[in-house]
Protein backbone atom coordinates (compact mmCIF):
# COMPACT_ATOMS: atom_id res chain seq x y z
CA UNK A 1 0.00 0.00 0.00
CA UNK A 2 2.75 2.43 0.96
CA UNK A 3 6.43 1.86 0.42
CA UNK A 4 9.06 4.29 1.55
CA UNK A 5 12.42 3.59 -0.08
CA UNK A 6 15.71 5.14 0.99
CA UNK A 7 14.31 8.54 1.89
CA UNK A 8 16.85 11.23 2.76
CA UNK A 9 16.20 14.85 3.64
CA UNK A 10 18.59 17.60 4.69
CA UNK A 11 17.61 20.54 6.87
CA UNK A 12 17.82 24.01 5.29
CA UNK A 13 21.18 24.52 7.03
CA UNK A 14 22.58 21.42 5.31
CA UNK A 15 22.51 19.13 8.35
CA UNK A 16 21.16 15.71 7.36
CA UNK A 17 17.89 15.01 9.18
CA UNK A 18 16.69 11.80 7.51
CA UNK A 19 19.54 9.73 6.11
CA UNK A 20 18.11 6.50 4.81
CA UNK A 21 14.57 5.53 5.72
CA UNK A 22 12.82 2.50 4.24
CA UNK A 23 9.71 0.58 5.28
CA UNK A 24 6.39 -0.66 3.98
CA UNK A 25 2.95 -0.25 5.46
CA UNK A 26 -0.12 -2.33 4.58
CA UNK A 27 -3.83 -1.90 5.07
CA UNK A 28 -4.90 -3.03 8.54
CA UNK A 29 -1.78 -1.72 10.20
CA UNK A 30 -1.65 1.07 12.73
CA UNK A 31 1.98 2.11 12.82
CA UNK A 32 3.23 4.25 15.66
CA UNK A 33 6.30 6.33 14.89
CA UNK A 34 8.42 7.29 17.86
CA UNK A 35 11.78 8.89 18.44
CA UNK A 36 13.45 11.81 20.16
CA UNK A 37 12.18 15.36 19.53
CA UNK A 38 13.68 16.80 16.35
CA UNK A 39 14.56 13.40 14.92
CA UNK A 40 12.42 14.07 11.82
CA UNK A 41 9.14 12.25 12.51
CA UNK A 42 6.97 15.10 11.26
CA UNK A 43 9.20 15.69 8.23
CA UNK A 44 8.86 12.01 7.34
CA UNK A 45 5.04 12.27 7.38
CA UNK A 46 5.16 15.47 5.33
CA UNK A 47 7.38 13.73 2.77
CA UNK A 48 4.85 10.90 2.46
CA UNK A 49 1.95 13.18 1.54
CA UNK A 50 3.97 15.49 -0.67
CA UNK A 51 3.96 18.63 1.51
CA UNK A 52 7.75 18.32 1.77
CA UNK A 53 9.93 17.00 -1.02
CA UNK A 54 12.64 14.52 0.02
CA UNK A 55 16.16 15.01 -1.40
CA UNK A 56 16.49 11.40 -2.51
CA UNK A 57 14.51 8.19 -2.34
CA UNK A 58 11.04 7.13 -3.40
CA UNK A 59 7.60 7.10 -1.87
CA UNK A 60 5.26 4.76 -3.70
CA UNK A 61 1.52 4.50 -3.23
CA UNK A 62 0.03 1.24 -4.47
CA UNK A 63 -3.61 0.52 -5.05
CA UNK A 64 -5.32 -2.02 -7.31
CA UNK A 65 -1.97 -3.16 -8.70
CA UNK A 66 -0.96 0.32 -9.80
CA UNK A 67 2.14 1.80 -8.27
CA UNK A 68 2.61 5.53 -8.26
CA UNK A 69 5.54 7.54 -7.02
CA UNK A 70 4.48 10.62 -5.09
CA UNK A 71 7.76 12.48 -4.82
CA UNK A 72 8.81 14.37 -7.90
CA UNK A 73 5.18 14.88 -8.90
CA UNK A 74 3.82 18.39 -9.21
CA UNK A 75 0.56 20.25 -9.71
CA UNK A 76 -2.34 18.16 -10.94
CA UNK A 77 -0.50 14.83 -10.75
CA UNK A 78 0.53 15.46 -7.14
CA UNK A 79 -2.97 16.57 -6.17
CA UNK A 80 -4.54 13.48 -7.69
CA UNK A 81 -2.30 11.33 -5.45
CA UNK A 82 -2.77 13.47 -2.34
CA UNK A 83 -6.47 12.71 -2.33
CA UNK A 84 -5.60 9.12 -1.32
CA UNK A 85 -3.63 10.31 1.69
CA UNK A 86 -5.44 11.76 4.68
CA UNK A 87 -3.59 13.90 7.17
CA UNK A 88 -4.44 14.81 10.75
CA UNK A 89 -2.30 17.61 12.09
CA UNK A 90 -1.08 18.27 15.59
CA UNK A 91 -3.23 21.40 16.00
CA UNK A 92 -6.11 19.95 13.94
CA UNK A 93 -5.68 22.95 11.54
CA UNK A 94 -9.36 23.51 10.95
CA UNK A 95 -10.57 26.67 9.23
CA UNK A 96 -11.82 28.22 12.46
CA UNK A 97 -14.36 30.54 10.91
CA UNK A 98 -16.12 27.85 8.89
CA UNK A 99 -18.72 25.57 10.43
CA UNK A 100 -17.87 22.03 11.50
CA UNK A 101 -19.68 20.44 8.55
CA UNK A 102 -17.96 22.79 6.10
CA UNK A 103 -14.61 21.79 7.53
CA UNK A 104 -15.47 18.14 7.00
CA UNK A 105 -16.61 18.84 3.43
CA UNK A 106 -13.21 20.34 2.55
CA UNK A 107 -11.83 16.80 2.87
CA UNK A 108 -12.99 16.02 -0.66
CA UNK A 109 -11.83 19.18 -2.40
CA UNK A 110 -9.14 17.16 -4.16
CA UNK A 111 -11.74 14.97 -5.78
CA UNK A 112 -14.68 17.10 -6.81
CA UNK A 113 -14.87 19.46 -9.74
CA UNK A 114 -13.01 22.65 -8.69
CA UNK A 115 -15.56 24.92 -10.37
CA UNK A 116 -18.43 23.27 -8.51
CA UNK A 117 -16.66 23.56 -5.17
CA UNK A 118 -15.91 27.27 -5.69
CA UNK A 119 -19.63 27.94 -5.85
CA UNK A 120 -20.22 25.74 -2.85
CA UNK A 121 -21.97 23.04 -4.84
CA UNK A 122 -21.68 20.13 -2.46
CA UNK A 123 -24.34 17.54 -3.25
CA UNK A 124 -26.87 16.31 -0.69
CA UNK A 125 -25.19 12.93 -0.82
CA UNK A 126 -21.84 14.48 0.04
CA UNK A 127 -23.37 16.38 2.94
CA UNK A 128 -24.99 13.14 4.21
CA UNK A 129 -21.68 11.30 3.99
CA UNK A 130 -19.99 14.15 5.84
CA UNK A 131 -22.63 13.95 8.57
CA UNK A 132 -22.01 10.21 8.78
CA UNK A 133 -18.31 10.89 9.25
CA UNK A 134 -19.17 13.22 12.13
CA UNK A 135 -21.44 10.55 13.59
CA UNK A 136 -18.56 8.06 13.58
CA UNK A 137 -16.61 10.36 15.88
CA UNK A 138 -19.79 11.07 17.94
CA UNK A 139 -20.01 14.81 17.30
CA UNK A 140 -22.80 15.01 14.70
CA UNK A 141 -24.67 17.37 17.08
CA UNK A 142 -21.92 19.96 16.56
CA UNK A 143 -22.25 20.03 12.75
CA UNK A 144 -23.65 23.56 12.52
CA UNK A 145 -21.30 25.06 15.09
CA UNK A 146 -18.45 27.29 14.07
CA UNK A 147 -15.14 25.41 14.42
CA UNK A 148 -13.58 28.08 16.66
CA UNK A 149 -16.18 27.43 19.37
CA UNK A 150 -15.06 23.81 19.85
CA UNK A 151 -12.70 22.40 22.47
CA UNK A 152 -9.32 20.98 21.45
CA UNK A 153 -10.57 17.39 21.66
CA UNK A 154 -13.68 18.17 19.59
CA UNK A 155 -11.57 19.95 16.96
CA UNK A 156 -9.30 16.95 16.67
CA UNK A 157 -12.35 14.72 16.17
CA UNK A 158 -13.55 17.06 13.40
CA UNK A 159 -10.13 16.63 11.80
CA UNK A 160 -10.59 12.86 11.95
CA UNK A 161 -14.06 13.20 10.39
CA UNK A 162 -12.53 15.33 7.61
CA UNK A 163 -9.96 12.62 6.95
CA UNK A 164 -12.73 9.95 7.05
CA UNK A 165 -14.84 11.88 4.56
CA UNK A 166 -11.82 12.11 2.27
CA UNK A 167 -11.86 8.26 2.19
CA UNK A 168 -8.09 7.93 1.98
CA UNK A 169 -6.12 4.70 1.67
CA UNK A 170 -3.42 5.96 3.95
CA UNK A 171 -4.07 8.08 7.03
CA UNK A 172 -1.20 10.07 8.51
CA UNK A 173 -1.57 11.54 11.98
CA UNK A 174 1.05 13.99 13.25
CA UNK A 175 0.92 13.92 17.05
CA UNK A 176 -2.89 13.82 17.00
CA UNK A 177 -3.11 13.67 20.79
CA UNK A 178 -0.56 16.30 21.73
CA UNK A 179 -2.17 19.06 23.84
CA UNK A 180 -5.15 16.86 24.76
CA UNK A 181 -6.14 15.81 28.26
CA UNK A 182 -6.17 12.06 29.10
CA UNK A 183 -9.93 11.69 28.51
CA UNK A 184 -9.81 13.30 25.05
CA UNK A 185 -6.62 11.40 24.23
CA UNK A 186 -8.48 8.16 24.81
CA UNK A 187 -11.52 9.34 22.83
CA UNK A 188 -9.46 10.37 19.80
CA UNK A 189 -7.49 7.12 19.82
CA UNK A 190 -10.68 5.05 20.20
CA UNK A 191 -12.01 6.72 17.08
CA UNK A 192 -8.79 6.27 15.13
CA UNK A 193 -8.36 2.60 15.99
CA UNK A 194 -11.24 1.04 14.00
CA UNK A 195 -10.18 2.90 10.85
CA UNK A 196 -7.32 0.48 10.29
CA UNK A 197 -9.85 -1.94 8.82
CA UNK A 198 -10.29 0.38 5.84
CA UNK A 199 -6.87 1.99 5.51
CA UNK A 200 -3.26 2.02 6.60
CA UNK A 201 -2.65 4.37 9.52
CA UNK A 202 0.62 5.95 10.55
CA UNK A 203 0.79 8.12 13.64
CA UNK A 204 3.56 10.08 15.30
CA UNK A 205 3.38 9.71 19.07
CA UNK A 206 5.41 11.04 21.94
CA UNK A 207 4.58 8.29 24.33
CA UNK A 208 5.73 4.67 23.86
CA UNK A 209 2.91 3.61 26.20
CA UNK A 210 0.31 4.88 23.71
CA UNK A 211 2.04 3.01 20.89
CA UNK A 212 2.12 -0.17 22.98
CA UNK A 213 -1.59 0.10 23.88
CA UNK A 214 -3.05 1.07 20.51
CA UNK A 215 -0.67 0.40 17.60
CA UNK A 216 -0.07 -2.85 15.76
CA UNK A 217 3.51 -1.99 14.97
CA UNK A 218 6.16 0.49 16.06
CA UNK A 219 8.83 2.26 14.04
CA UNK A 220 11.50 4.17 15.92
CA UNK A 221 13.71 6.74 14.25
CA UNK A 222 17.17 7.55 15.51
CA UNK A 223 20.03 9.45 13.87
CA UNK A 224 18.15 9.63 10.58
CA UNK A 225 17.55 5.91 10.14
CA UNK A 226 14.95 3.33 11.19
CA UNK A 227 16.38 2.15 14.50
CA UNK A 228 13.58 -0.23 15.40
CA UNK A 229 10.76 -1.72 13.34
CA UNK A 230 8.58 -4.36 14.92
CA UNK A 231 6.15 -5.25 17.69
CA UNK A 232 4.68 -2.27 19.56
CA UNK A 233 5.59 -3.57 23.00
CA UNK A 234 9.19 -2.41 22.93
CA UNK A 235 11.43 -3.59 25.74
CA UNK A 236 12.64 -0.91 28.11
CA UNK A 237 16.28 -1.49 27.22
CA UNK A 238 15.57 -0.69 23.56
CA UNK A 239 13.45 2.32 24.58
CA UNK A 240 16.39 3.66 26.53
CA UNK A 241 18.52 3.39 23.42
CA UNK A 242 15.85 5.15 21.34
CA UNK A 243 15.38 8.06 23.68
CA UNK A 244 18.80 8.14 25.29
CA UNK A 245 18.79 9.98 28.58
CA UNK A 246 15.65 11.86 27.62
CA UNK A 247 13.55 8.76 28.34
CA UNK A 248 14.47 8.78 32.01
CA UNK A 249 12.93 12.21 32.63
CA UNK A 250 10.08 12.12 30.08
CA UNK A 251 6.63 11.99 31.68
CA UNK A 252 3.82 9.97 30.15
CA UNK A 253 2.27 11.22 26.90
CA UNK A 254 2.69 14.94 27.55
CA UNK A 255 3.82 16.92 24.50
CA UNK B 1 29.07 72.18 28.32
CA UNK B 2 25.70 71.34 29.75
CA UNK B 3 24.25 74.57 28.49
CA UNK B 4 25.67 73.89 25.03
CA UNK B 5 24.00 70.47 24.98
CA UNK B 6 20.68 71.95 25.97
CA UNK B 7 21.09 74.59 23.31
CA UNK B 8 21.67 71.93 20.67
CA UNK B 9 18.87 69.56 21.68
CA UNK B 10 16.09 71.99 22.57
CA UNK B 11 16.69 75.67 22.02
CA UNK B 12 18.01 75.71 18.46
CA UNK B 13 15.37 73.28 17.04
CA UNK B 14 12.59 75.21 18.81
CA UNK B 15 13.87 78.46 17.32
CA UNK B 16 14.01 76.98 13.80
CA UNK B 17 10.52 75.53 14.18
CA UNK B 18 9.05 78.83 15.36
CA UNK B 19 10.75 80.75 12.51
CA UNK B 20 9.34 78.31 9.95
CA UNK B 21 5.86 78.57 11.45
CA UNK B 22 6.03 82.38 11.52
CA UNK B 23 7.27 82.59 7.92
CA UNK B 24 4.58 80.22 6.67
CA UNK B 25 1.86 82.10 8.54
CA UNK B 26 2.92 85.38 6.91
CA UNK B 27 3.00 83.89 3.44
CA UNK B 28 -0.39 82.18 3.85
CA UNK B 29 -1.82 85.46 5.22
CA UNK B 30 -3.02 84.07 8.51
CA UNK B 31 -4.24 87.29 10.12
CA UNK B 32 -6.60 87.13 13.03
CA UNK B 33 -8.05 90.58 12.36
CA UNK B 34 -9.08 89.48 8.83
CA UNK B 35 -10.89 86.54 10.39
CA UNK B 36 -12.67 88.71 12.93
CA UNK B 37 -13.50 91.37 10.36
CA UNK B 38 -15.05 88.65 8.18
CA UNK B 39 -17.44 87.41 10.88
CA UNK B 40 -20.30 89.80 9.93
CA UNK B 41 -19.99 88.66 6.31
CA UNK B 42 -20.16 85.03 7.40
CA UNK B 43 -23.22 85.70 9.53
CA UNK B 44 -24.81 87.49 6.57
CA UNK B 45 -24.14 84.52 4.30
CA UNK B 46 -25.68 82.12 6.82
CA UNK B 47 -28.71 84.42 7.29
CA UNK B 48 -29.21 84.67 3.54
CA UNK B 49 -29.33 80.87 3.43
CA UNK B 50 -32.37 80.77 5.69
CA UNK B 51 -35.01 79.74 5.26
CA UNK B 52 -33.77 77.07 2.83
CA UNK B 53 -35.72 77.03 -0.42
CA UNK B 54 -37.27 73.58 -0.26
CA UNK B 55 -38.98 74.00 -3.63
CA UNK B 56 -35.76 72.83 -5.34
CA UNK B 57 -35.81 69.54 -3.42
CA UNK B 58 -37.41 67.50 -6.25
CA UNK B 59 -34.62 68.43 -8.64
CA UNK B 60 -31.98 67.60 -6.00
CA UNK B 61 -33.22 64.06 -5.45
CA UNK B 62 -31.90 62.57 -8.65
CA UNK B 63 -28.40 64.10 -8.29
CA UNK B 64 -28.32 62.93 -4.66
CA UNK B 65 -29.15 59.42 -5.77
CA UNK B 66 -26.52 59.69 -8.47
CA UNK B 67 -23.88 60.67 -5.89
CA UNK B 68 -24.69 57.57 -3.82
CA UNK B 69 -24.68 55.40 -6.93
CA UNK B 70 -21.29 56.73 -8.04
CA UNK B 71 -19.90 55.90 -4.58
CA UNK B 72 -21.61 52.49 -4.54
CA UNK B 73 -20.51 51.31 -7.98
CA UNK B 74 -17.04 52.84 -7.54
CA UNK B 75 -16.53 51.11 -4.19
CA UNK B 76 -17.75 47.70 -5.39
CA UNK B 77 -15.62 47.89 -8.52
CA UNK B 78 -12.65 48.92 -6.37
CA UNK B 79 -13.25 46.01 -3.96
CA UNK B 80 -13.37 43.48 -6.82
CA UNK B 81 -10.12 44.67 -8.36
CA UNK B 82 -8.51 45.10 -4.94
CA UNK B 83 -9.32 41.49 -3.99
CA UNK B 84 -7.64 40.23 -7.12
CA UNK B 85 -4.66 42.57 -6.84
CA UNK B 86 -4.44 41.95 -3.07
CA UNK B 87 -3.85 38.25 -3.74
CA UNK B 88 -0.94 39.17 -6.02
CA UNK B 89 0.52 41.42 -3.32
CA UNK B 90 0.27 38.82 -0.51
CA UNK B 91 3.40 36.75 0.03
CA UNK B 92 1.50 33.65 1.14
CA UNK B 93 -0.56 33.51 -2.07
CA UNK B 94 1.87 34.85 -4.66
CA UNK B 95 5.25 33.19 -4.21
CA UNK B 96 6.83 35.20 -7.04
CA UNK B 97 8.72 37.93 -5.20
CA UNK B 98 9.33 40.21 -8.20
CA UNK B 99 5.69 40.19 -9.27
CA UNK B 100 4.67 40.82 -5.66
CA UNK B 101 7.00 43.79 -5.20
CA UNK B 102 5.83 45.30 -8.49
CA UNK B 103 2.18 44.96 -7.39
CA UNK B 104 2.92 46.49 -3.98
CA UNK B 105 4.85 49.31 -5.66
CA UNK B 106 1.99 50.11 -8.03
CA UNK B 107 -0.49 50.12 -5.15
CA UNK B 108 1.61 52.52 -3.10
CA UNK B 109 2.16 54.72 -6.17
CA UNK B 110 -1.61 54.90 -6.56
CA UNK B 111 -2.01 55.92 -2.92
CA UNK B 112 0.54 58.70 -3.40
CA UNK B 113 -1.48 60.04 -6.33
CA UNK B 114 -4.07 62.71 -5.31
CA UNK B 115 -7.66 61.66 -6.13
CA UNK B 116 -8.13 64.82 -8.17
CA UNK B 117 -5.38 63.82 -10.62
CA UNK B 118 -6.88 60.34 -10.95
CA UNK B 119 -10.27 61.91 -11.71
CA UNK B 120 -8.83 64.35 -14.27
CA UNK B 121 -7.11 61.40 -15.94
CA UNK B 122 -10.40 59.52 -16.32
CA UNK B 123 -12.22 62.66 -17.44
CA UNK B 124 -9.67 62.89 -20.26
CA UNK B 125 -10.33 59.27 -21.21
CA UNK B 126 -14.13 58.99 -20.98
CA UNK B 127 -15.31 62.60 -20.82
CA UNK B 128 -17.30 64.44 -18.14
CA UNK B 129 -20.12 62.86 -16.13
CA UNK B 130 -20.72 60.12 -13.58
CA UNK B 131 -18.64 57.46 -15.31
CA UNK B 132 -15.22 59.08 -14.78
CA UNK B 133 -16.34 59.63 -11.16
CA UNK B 134 -17.00 55.90 -10.75
CA UNK B 135 -13.65 55.02 -12.32
CA UNK B 136 -11.83 57.59 -10.22
CA UNK B 137 -13.32 56.25 -6.97
CA UNK B 138 -12.71 52.63 -7.98
CA UNK B 139 -9.10 53.43 -8.72
CA UNK B 140 -8.43 55.35 -5.52
CA UNK B 141 -10.20 52.62 -3.48
CA UNK B 142 -7.95 50.07 -5.14
CA UNK B 143 -4.79 51.68 -3.77
CA UNK B 144 -6.00 51.56 -0.18
CA UNK B 145 -8.04 48.33 -0.18
CA UNK B 146 -5.48 46.39 -2.23
CA UNK B 147 -2.85 47.01 0.42
CA UNK B 148 -5.20 46.38 3.36
CA UNK B 149 -6.49 43.13 1.81
CA UNK B 150 -2.93 41.97 1.08
CA UNK B 151 -1.87 42.70 4.67
CA UNK B 152 -4.92 40.89 6.05
CA UNK B 153 -4.18 37.86 3.85
CA UNK B 154 -0.56 37.79 4.99
CA UNK B 155 -1.61 37.78 8.64
CA UNK B 156 -3.76 34.64 8.51
CA UNK B 157 -2.84 31.34 10.13
CA UNK B 158 -1.05 29.32 7.40
CA UNK B 159 -1.88 25.92 8.91
CA UNK B 160 -5.52 25.58 7.72
CA UNK B 161 -4.37 26.39 4.17
CA UNK B 162 -1.79 23.65 4.43
CA UNK B 163 -4.35 21.17 5.73
CA UNK B 164 -6.58 21.91 2.74
CA UNK B 165 -3.64 21.74 0.34
CA UNK B 166 -2.84 18.32 1.82
CA UNK B 167 -6.11 16.78 0.55
CA UNK B 168 -5.12 17.73 -3.00
CA UNK B 169 -7.03 21.01 -3.32
CA UNK B 170 -6.19 23.53 -6.06
CA UNK B 171 -4.88 27.03 -5.39
CA UNK B 172 -8.33 28.53 -6.04
CA UNK B 173 -9.96 26.07 -3.64
CA UNK B 174 -7.44 26.98 -0.95
CA UNK B 175 -8.27 30.66 -1.45
CA UNK B 176 -11.99 29.92 -1.36
CA UNK B 177 -12.06 27.62 1.70
CA UNK B 178 -9.09 28.63 3.84
CA UNK B 179 -8.05 32.18 2.99
CA UNK B 180 -11.30 34.05 2.28
CA UNK B 181 -13.13 32.79 5.40
CA UNK B 182 -10.22 33.98 7.53
CA UNK B 183 -9.97 37.48 6.03
CA UNK B 184 -13.75 37.99 5.72
CA UNK B 185 -14.24 40.29 8.78
CA UNK B 186 -11.40 42.64 7.89
CA UNK B 187 -12.50 42.58 4.26
CA UNK B 188 -16.01 43.69 5.21
CA UNK B 189 -14.82 46.29 7.73
CA UNK B 190 -12.34 47.88 5.33
CA UNK B 191 -14.80 47.86 2.43
CA UNK B 192 -17.53 49.58 4.46
CA UNK B 193 -15.03 52.13 5.76
CA UNK B 194 -13.96 52.84 2.17
CA UNK B 195 -17.62 53.21 1.15
CA UNK B 196 -18.03 55.95 3.78
CA UNK B 197 -14.94 57.73 2.46
CA UNK B 198 -16.22 57.37 -1.11
CA UNK B 199 -19.61 58.96 -0.29
CA UNK B 200 -17.79 62.15 0.78
CA UNK B 201 -15.39 61.92 -2.14
CA UNK B 202 -18.32 61.48 -4.50
CA UNK B 203 -19.86 64.79 -3.32
CA UNK B 204 -16.53 66.49 -3.93
CA UNK B 205 -16.30 64.89 -7.39
CA UNK B 206 -19.58 66.61 -8.28
CA UNK B 207 -18.05 69.96 -7.36
CA UNK B 208 -15.24 69.42 -9.88
CA UNK B 209 -17.65 68.23 -12.56
CA UNK B 210 -18.28 64.50 -12.26
CA UNK B 211 -22.04 64.73 -11.79
CA UNK B 212 -24.09 64.24 -8.64
CA UNK B 213 -25.28 66.64 -5.97
CA UNK B 214 -21.92 68.37 -5.53
CA UNK B 215 -22.50 69.95 -8.93
CA UNK B 216 -25.90 71.37 -7.85
CA UNK B 217 -24.35 72.77 -4.69
CA UNK B 218 -21.56 74.60 -6.49
CA UNK B 219 -23.91 75.93 -9.20
CA UNK B 220 -26.33 77.39 -6.64
CA UNK B 221 -23.42 78.95 -4.73
CA UNK B 222 -21.96 80.51 -7.89
CA UNK B 223 -25.32 81.92 -8.89
CA UNK B 224 -25.65 83.37 -5.37
CA UNK B 225 -28.80 81.29 -4.78
CA UNK B 226 -27.96 80.71 -1.14
CA UNK B 227 -31.39 79.44 -0.05
CA UNK B 228 -31.29 76.78 -2.76
CA UNK B 229 -27.67 75.97 -1.82
CA UNK B 230 -28.82 75.42 1.76
CA UNK B 231 -31.32 72.83 0.53
CA UNK B 232 -28.49 71.03 -1.24
CA UNK B 233 -26.42 71.10 1.97
CA UNK B 234 -29.35 69.64 3.93
CA UNK B 235 -29.75 66.85 1.38
CA UNK B 236 -26.00 66.11 1.57
CA UNK B 237 -26.03 65.98 5.37
CA UNK B 238 -29.05 63.69 5.36
CA UNK B 239 -27.45 61.46 2.70
CA UNK B 240 -24.14 61.11 4.55
CA UNK B 241 -25.83 60.32 7.86
CA UNK B 242 -28.11 57.71 6.27
CA UNK B 243 -25.22 56.02 4.45
CA UNK B 244 -23.14 55.86 7.62
CA UNK B 245 -26.08 54.36 9.50
CA UNK B 246 -26.53 51.70 6.80
CA UNK B 247 -22.83 50.99 6.91
CA UNK B 248 -22.93 50.69 10.73
CA UNK B 249 -25.87 48.31 10.62
CA UNK B 250 -24.17 46.13 7.99
CA UNK B 251 -20.94 46.09 10.00
CA UNK B 252 -22.75 44.98 13.14
CA UNK B 253 -24.81 42.43 11.25
CA UNK B 254 -21.86 40.84 9.50
CA UNK B 255 -18.99 41.23 11.94
CA UNK B 256 -20.54 42.11 15.28
CA UNK B 257 -22.69 38.99 15.35
CA UNK B 258 -19.64 36.82 14.84
CA UNK B 259 -17.79 38.34 17.73
CA UNK B 260 -20.71 37.54 20.02
CA UNK B 261 -20.97 33.91 18.96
Amino acid sequence: MLSVKNIAKKLPDGRPLLKDISFEVKKGEFVGIIGESGVGKTVLLRCINGLTIPDTGEIIISSNNTHQKINGKKGKELRSLQRYIGMIFQGSNLVKRLSVIENVLTGRLGRINPLRSLFYGFTDEEVDTALNALEKVSIQHLAARRAETLSGGEMQRVAIARALFQEPQILLADEPIANLDPKNTELVLEHLLPLKKEMAIMGVFHSPQIVRDYCTRAIALKDGVVFYDGRPDISSSILEQIYGNEFAVQPVSVA
Amino acid sequence: MRLLKRYKTYILPSFIFLMLLWGSAIITQVELHTLFAGIPRGVNLLLSMFPPDLSVMPELLYPALETVQIAFVGTVLGICIALFVGMFAASNVNKNRILREITRGLLSAERALPDLIVLLFFVTIVGLGAFPGVMGLAFSSLGMLGKLFADAIEEIDPRPSEAIAAVGATRLQIIRFAILPQVWPSLIANSLFRFEINIRASIFLGVVGAGGIGFNLIMHMRQLEYQQAMSAILVILFMVVICERISDVLRKRIIGAEVLK
